[in-house]
């Protein structure tokens, strides 16, 4: 192996792709999706609570008072508390008429059979929206709790009623340590990892796509013939998945700074929850799969590109790795609830989907070492194998334009030596 | 010896496409590598350059194995192509560097060869945007921009416009003086027949003909004389028949007779003699009559 001319492949692959057009929208379209995502992530997690309030707010029916009718005595006189909130009118009609007149947003008609079936006939103006979310709404349930049980029950247990459980997760990890910061930033602290393994996965594709489309277009035009006088495939196959590796990762470089450029101040909260949120391991190891991922990949979409006797060609028979690999996402759902579930655990020790499926394993649950060691050991292993077949692929298809090879001629390229 | 090639075979499945090929290129000569459509031509050249491997038989290259020799070579594909949207000098300058030019050394080469086929002022544009003329130069000049010893040349002329033509046959009889040793292979014979000093011939990946071109016309040269002259006597001592072809006459000659005698006969005759020579063959008749299996005995 020259590793000079390999060098000499991978600048010309990086710069030639670095300056398309391509790549420069995606890269910089991205970030701005993605410092939407993680400052989201970041805000709520240090925020959770006054976020959670700043949702629910966005629920509620308004800042107007609602009006009541109440034919059953349990809410009059409107208790204190209540009394900015909640209008209390005689009638049905008097009620209606202050609807109409925007004094108040709706009007709740508790009838006398309200006891019995807890019916309770909302009038509002506009769409019906404002009714459903009254029902759903946390200050209205507290006023008919708080209503129901004055003086009956002493105030701790009604407050208790009206508010049952304030949810702090824990999740036991063998290690016996828990990790929990209540309500969103809970979640977020697995949605952060989440997205950046996505992110990561994506650029493993983005550069493998575009190793397919380096292969292809080489090929398409032919000056592929004068390339391999050059140099050997093995050398070409090498720079490509450099130089285009290293431009994947420019890729993330620049996404990174511009989501620690767009925070400002935010970036120390984002370190903070970042830090917190992805335990080292998780880190080393997403790092450890993105190589390898990448690796494996690329060598693979080298060799079916070179298959291919057109760009469009090439994508669809590449379009079977990218088949595998999107597959752990199919299964996401199943993936939040049970990151350690069987079927999940099988696809960590196939080639094809052990990158994808570890990396969005690794930070929803401790995952056995079982399977950390086992799919890199796979890994490894599919790798050389990969670069075998690859570098014969490569090496024949690069030559053959006039036909795509059927299967079995693959078969006699493999057991031959092309 | 630039090129040594000692019983090569390759086989793609079940079709043999080189089939125990041996042959030698000299320094500095221009040589002719022809054959039909799917002789072994192209495979021959890609086992050379070390495109692919033989399945049997040793080729080297200037005393080397083809993958060590790669710098020395050039080679102008039959499948022509380049990158469409990179500049002309930058592609001059990455294939430079493919072959192990230093960046600075392939600028200035590059620079000079553009020069040279008159597109230095497109250098800085991108390649899509030339000619297809200037495209067949560029790709010409991108198989001698490392400057080598050896230059492959598949087809140069396919595709060209007879301005064109004329171009690189002056850039290449250039180089020949220069002391490269150029590999023709192409179907057009009368270039072979103008440029090179030896020739090739294979078919079904063997060899037909191989040797010095002039000898091998001699070889192949009828035995008649060609006349140009208002009439032509039929009873003419050594001569068996008589053709008219195109304002003169072919003279088929009887076994053992001599042009000189005929000439003699012709001269004693009074006859007005416009042009008389031995009659040529041209090297696409040599090349179908070898190829067809004839082995035109009858005029020898």
């Amino acid at each position: 192996m020259d590793w000079r001319k390999v060098w000499v492949v991978a600048r010309h692959e990086y710069l030639t792709n670095v300056r398309r057009a391509g790549f420069i929208i995606m890269t910089a379209a991205v970030p701005a999706l993605g410092i939407l995502v993680l400052l989201f992530g970041a805000f709520f997690a240090g925020q959770a609570r006054q976020l959670g309030a700043f949702f629910e707010r966005q629920f509620e029916v308004g800042d107007e008072p609602i009006g009541v009718v109440d034919e059953t005595g349990y809410f009059s006189p409107i208790l204190p508390e209540y009394q900015g909130n909640f209008v209390l009118y005689g009638g049905e009609e008097e009620a209606k008429a202050a609807l109409l007149d925007g004094k108040v947003s709706s009007v709740l008609m508790i009838g006398e059979d309200y006891l019995e079936t807890g019916r309770v006939v909302v009038m509002s103006t506009g769409s019906g929206f404002g009714a459903a979310a009254l029902s759903d709404s946390d200050r209205v349930r507290a006023f008919f709790v708080d209503h129901l049980l004055a003086g009956r029950v002493d105030p701790v247990l009604r407050e208790r009623a009206a508010a049952p459980l304030d949810v702090e997760p824990r999740v036991l990890s063998s290690g016996g340590e828990t990790r929990g910061e209540g309500g969103w930033g809970f979640a977020f602290t697995f949605i952060i990892p989440y997205f950046l393994a996505f992110f990561l996965i994506m650029t493993i594709f983005v550069s493998s796509g575009y190793l397919l489309q380096s292969v292809a277009e080489e090929k398409e035009s032919r000056v592929i013939e004068i390339v391999v006088s050059s140099v050997r495939p093995v050398e070409l196959m090498a720079g490509k998945v450099a130089g285009l590796g290293v431009l994947g990762l420019t890729q993330i470089v620049v996404w990174s700074l511009s989501v620690w450029g767009f925070s400002g101040g935010a970036v120390l909260l984002l370190a903070a929850t970042g830090a917190a949120s992805i335990p080292a391991r998780v880190l080393a190891l997403g790092v450890v799969y993105y190589m390898l991922g990448y690796v494996l990949y690329a060598i693979m979409m080298a060799g079916v590109g070179a298959l291919g006797t057109t760009m469009r060609e090439s994508q669809q028979l590449a379009g079977i790795f990218s088949f595998f690999a999107a597959v752990p996402y199919m299964l996401s759902g199943f993936l939040f609830t049970n990151p350690n579930m069987l079927i999940a655990r099988i696809l960590s020790f196939f080639p094809l989907t052990a990158p994808t499926m570890m990396m969005m394993r690794l930070p929803l649950a401790e995952v056995p070492w079982v399977d950390v060691a086992g799919s890199i050991a796979v890994l490894l292993l599919s790798i050389p194998a990969a670069l075998w077949v690859g570098a014969k692929l490569f090496r024949v298809g690069l030559l053959i334009y006039d036909k795509r090879p059927t299967l079995k001629e693959i078969g006699g390229i493999l057991r031959g030596g092309g | 010896m630039v090129i040594q090639v000692q019983d090569l075979m390759k086989r793609y499945g079940d079709v043999v496409a080189v089939d125990g090929l041996s042959f030698e290129v000299e320094r500095g000569e221009m040589f002719g590598l022809l054959g039909p459509n799917g002789a072994g031509k192209t495979t021959t050249i890609r086992v050379i350059m070390d495109i692919i491997r033989p399945d049997e038989g040793r080729v080297m290259v200037l005393g080397q194995p083809p993958g060590q020799a790669k710098a020395q070579v050039g080679y102008l594909p039959e499948e022509r192509g380049l990158y469409r949207n990179l500049k002309v000098l930058d592609t001059l300058v990455y294939l430079a560097e493919l072959k192990g030019v230093p960046r600075p050394t392939a600028r200035e080469r590059a620079m000079h060869l553009l020069e040279r086929v008159e597109l230095e002022e497109w250098a800085s544009r991108k390649v899509k945007d030339l000619s297809r003329g200037m495209q067949q130069r560029l790709q010409f000049v991108a198989s001698l921009v490392h400057d080598p010893e050896i230059l492959f040349l598949d087809e140069p002329f396919q595709g060209l416009d007879p301005v064109n033509v004329e171009r690189i046959k002056d850039l290449m009889a250039e180089l020949h003086r220069e002391g490269k040793t150029i590999v023709l292979s192409t179907h057009q014979m009368n270039l072979v027949e103008a440029l090179c000093d030896r020739i090739l011939l294979i078919d079904e990946g063997q060899v037909v003909l191989y040797g010095p071109l002039a000898e091998i016309k001699r070889q192949y040269a009828p035995h008649a004389v060609r006349v140009r002259a208002p009439h032509i006597p039929l009873d003419l001592p050594g001569v068996v028949g008589v053709e008219p072809d195109d304002g003169a006459f072919n003279l088929a000659l009887a076994e053992g007779a001599r042009p000189q005698e005929v000439l003699r006969a012709l001269l004693d005759r009074r006859v007005e003699i416009q042009a008389f020579e031995v009659a040529p063959v041209p090297l696409e008749d040599i090349f179908v009559a070898a190829v067809s299996g004839e082995e035109a005995e009858g005029r020898r």
